[in-house]
C-alpha cells in the first residue's frame, strides 16, 4: 500500500483529505507538529507528500526546497493561491504537480495516481492473461487473434487492468476517459463497456468484466 | 493665437491709443504747430505702438502655440505641465503656476484613490483564499459522504463559482501584472475546465465535443480557464427545453490568428440584445426571462481577454445557437512544436 504525507494546517482539511485518501486505498501520515516539519516528512518515508503552500512556522516552498535537497519523493503543492506565477514558482522549486483549493477530489485521485505511477519504478502490467496489451498500436492480442480497440475502449481496458481484481467504479473510469480529452456521456460509456465485452468475447474471455452493481465493474 | 484673434482681443486698448493720439493732435493744432512735426510725431507714435503690439504678440504666441500643440500630441493630457518650459512673461508664470499646483494635488488625490483601491484588492484576494479553505473541506466532506454529498457537491462547486468571478473582476479591474503569457495547447485548458465541470455536465446529459483543439495559443492558463468556465456556466443556464443540449468547442487557423469557438445550441440571444451583451451590468431579455443574470459574466470575460490581448466576439440567432469565439493572435517566435 502506498503512504501519502499530508502537510495541511487546516484541522477540517487535513482530516477530509486523509479519509479520502484513506477510502481510495491509500496509508496516509499528517503532520500536525508545525515546529519541526522538515524532520517529520523525512521520517515519514512516505511515498508521495502533499504540501500545503501555507504552512504556520515556515512556508512550503522553503520546505520543498529543504525536501527536493534531501530526497526526491514527488510533492503536490496545494493551494488557495491562483496565479499562474505561484504555480510557475512551485514548478521551479522542484513540485511534481501543483492542485489549487477547493479540489475536486476526483481530479486530486486522479493526480495523485498519475505522479504516483510517473515515480514509482515497477513496470505497469501490459497483459492480460495471454493476451498482450500493446498501447501503442491499440490492440489486445495473443497467438490465435488481434483485438483492435478503440481509443475508448483502450483508457477503459487499461485502468480495470491497472487495478485488476478491484471494483472501479463509473466514476473513476469516467473521469480518466474526460481526463484523456474524451468528453463521452453515461449512455456511451455503457455502449463502450459493452463492446469491450464483446470483443473480450471474441477471444474467449466472456465473463472477463463483472458488474458489480451500484459500484461499478471489476476485471478478473 | 492668430494675430487677428489678438488684435480683437485688444480693441480697447487700441481705441485708447487712437483717442490717446487724437487729443494729441486737437492740441497740436490749437497750438499752431508744424504740419511736418504733427506728421513726423504721428510716424514715431504709431510706429512704437505697432511694434509694441508685434513684439507682444509674439512673444505669447509662442507661449500659447506650444501649449495648445502639446496638448493636441499629449495622450495623457493631465501630464501637460510636465513637458511646458515656465513662460517669461508674468501673467504666462501665474497660469503656468497654478497649472501645476492644480496638477499636484490631482496626482496626490489620485494616489490616495488608488492606494484605497489596492488596499481593498488586496483584501478581496485575502478573502477569496480565505473562504476557500471552508469550501474545500466541505467539497471533500460531501464527496467522502458519497450518495449524499453529491447535492451538497453541486451548490458547493456554484459558490465556488461565485467566489471565482469577485477574484477576476477584481484582478480584470486591477492594473497590476498578474498573469504569465506562454503556449499552452487548448485542449489541455479545455480539458481541465471540462473535467472540473465533468459532474454538471453529464448530469445535464449534456453532448460534449471538441474538434482542432490541438492548437497552440500564447495565454495565461488560469485566466483562460476562467474564461472557458464562465462560457461553460453560461451556455448551461440558457438551454432550450424542447432540444438535446449540445455544446461544441472548436478551433479554427487562419492566416494571423487562432480562433476558439464555443458554440451551444441553447435559447440563443435576441439580435437587439446581442452588441451589448458583453456591456457591464447588461442583463438583456435572457436575464429577465430565464435565469437570473448579474450582467457581470461577460463583462470580466471581455476585460481579461482584453488584457491577455485576445479579442471576444458573439454571433447567435434566437432559439437556435450562440457562439462565442475568442481569438489569439499568431506569433512567428511560437510557432507550435
Amino acid at each position: 500500500m502506498s503512504k501519502i504525507f499530508i502537510a495541511e494546517d487546516d484541522t477540517v482539511i487535513r482530516e477530509q483529505l486523509a479519509e479520502l485518501l484513506k477510502n481510495a486505498g491509500y496509508a496516509t501520515e499528517c503532520l500536525t507538529d508545525f515546529a519541526n516539519s522538515l524532520e517529520i516528512i523525512m521520517n515519514s518515508e512516505a511515498d508521495l507528500i502533499l504540501l500545503d503552500i501555507n504552512l504556520p512556522h515556515t512556508n512550503g516552498e522553503q520546505l520543498l526546497m529543504e525536501i527536493r535537497r534531501r530526497t526526491d519523493t514527488p510533492v503536490i503543492m496545494l493551494t488557495s493561491r491562483s496565479t499562474e506565477i505561484d504555480e510557475v514558482m512551485s514548478m521551479s522549486y522542484g513540485a511534481d504537480d501543483y492542485i489549487t483549493k477547493p479540489y475536486n477530489p476526483t481530479i486530486l485521485l486522479l493526480r495523485i495516481s498519475a505522479v504516483m505511477k510517473r515515480s514509482s519504478k515497477e513496470t505497469v502490467s501490459t497483459s492480460y492473461r495471454d493476451l498482450k496489451l500493446n498501447s501503442a498500436k491499440g490492440t489486445l492480442s495473443n497467438e490465435k487473434c488481434e483485438l483492435t480497440l478503440t481509443k475508448n475502449e483502450m483508457i477503459i481496458f487499461r485502468l480495470l487492468l491497472d487495478r485488476q481484481g478491484e471494483i472501479v467504479t463509473r466514476d473513476d473510469l469516467m473521469t480518466a476517459l474526460w481526463d484523456n480529452e474524451e468528453y463521452i456521456n453515461d449512455n456511451a460509456l455503457t455502449v463502450n463497456i459493452s463492446r469491450l465485452r464483446g470483443k473480450l468475447a471474441d477471444a474467449g474471455y466472456e465473463d472477463a468484466i463483472e458488474t458489480r452493481k451500484k459500484q461499478g465493474y471489476i476485471l478478473i | 493665437m492668430s494675430f487677428r484673434e489678438y488684435i480683437k482681443d485688444r480693441a480697447s486698448l487700441i481705441c485708447i491709443t487712437v483717442a490717446a493720439w487724437a487729443m494729441i493732435l486737437f492740441f497740436f493744432v490749437s497750438f499752431k504747430i508744424r504740419t511736418d512735426i504733427i506728421i513726423l510725431f504721428s510716424i514715431i507714435y504709431y510706429t512704437a505702438a505697432i511694434l509694441r503690439c508685434i513684439w507682444d504678440f509674439l512673444r505669447r504666441r509662442e507661449f500659447y502655440n506650444t501649449l495648445s500643440e502639446s496638448m493636441k500630441q499629449l495622450d495623457k493630457k493631465y501630464l501637460l505641465s510636465e513637458v511646458m518650459e515656465e513662460p517669461d512673461f508674468a501673467e504666462g508664470r501665474i497660469a503656468y503656476e497654478a497649472l501645476c499646483e492644480a496638477n499636484r494635488s490631482m496626482c496626490e488625490n489620485v494616489a490616495a484613490y488608488k492606494k484605497i483601491s489596492a488596499e481593498f484588492r488586496e483584501y478581496i484576494e485575502m478573502w477569496v483564499h480565505e473562504v476557500r479553505l471552508p469550501v474545500a473541506s466541505m467539497l471533500l466532506m460531501s464527496h467522502n459522504d458519497g450518495e449524499n454529498g453529491v447535492k451538497y457537491g453541486e451548490q458547493l462547486r456554484r459558490i465556488d463559482t461565485c467566489i471565482e468571478s469577485v477574484l477576476y473582476y477584481s484582478r480584470s479591474e486591477n492594473a497590476e501584472k498578474d498573469y504569465i503569457i506562454k503556449p499552452y495547447e487548448l485542449k489541455r485548458i479545455f480539458g481541465s475546465v471540462a473535467v472540473k465541470n465533468r459532474e454538471d455536465i453529464l448530469r445535464r446529459n449534456i453532448t460534449l465535443s471538441t474538434e482542432g483543439l490541438d492548437k497552440t495559443v500564447m495565454t495565461d492558463s488560469k485566466w483562460l480557464e476562467f474564461i472557458l468556465g464562465q462560457l461553460l456556466s453560461n451556455s448551461m443556464k440558457y438551454f432550450a427545453e424542447e432540444r438535446e443540449p449540445e455544446i461544441k468547442v472548436y478551433a479554427e487557423e487562419n492566416d494571423n490568428s487562432i480562433v476558439l469557438h464555443f458554440r451551444d445550441n441553447g435559447i440563443g440571444i435576441p439580435a437587439a440584445d446581442l452588441p451589448y451583451i458583453f456591456d457591464k451590468s447588461y442583463t438583456g431579455e435572457n436575464g429577465h426571462t430565464h435565469s437570473r443574470s448579474t450582467g457581470m459574466g461577460l463583462y470580466i470575460v471581455k476585460s481579461l481577454c482584453e488584457r491577455l490581448g485576445h479579442s471576444i466576439s458573439a454571433s447567435s440567432v434566437q432559439n437556435e445557437y450562440t457562439d462565442i469565439s475568442v481569438s489569439f493572435g499568431k506569433n512567428d517566435h511560437v510557432k507550435p512544436q
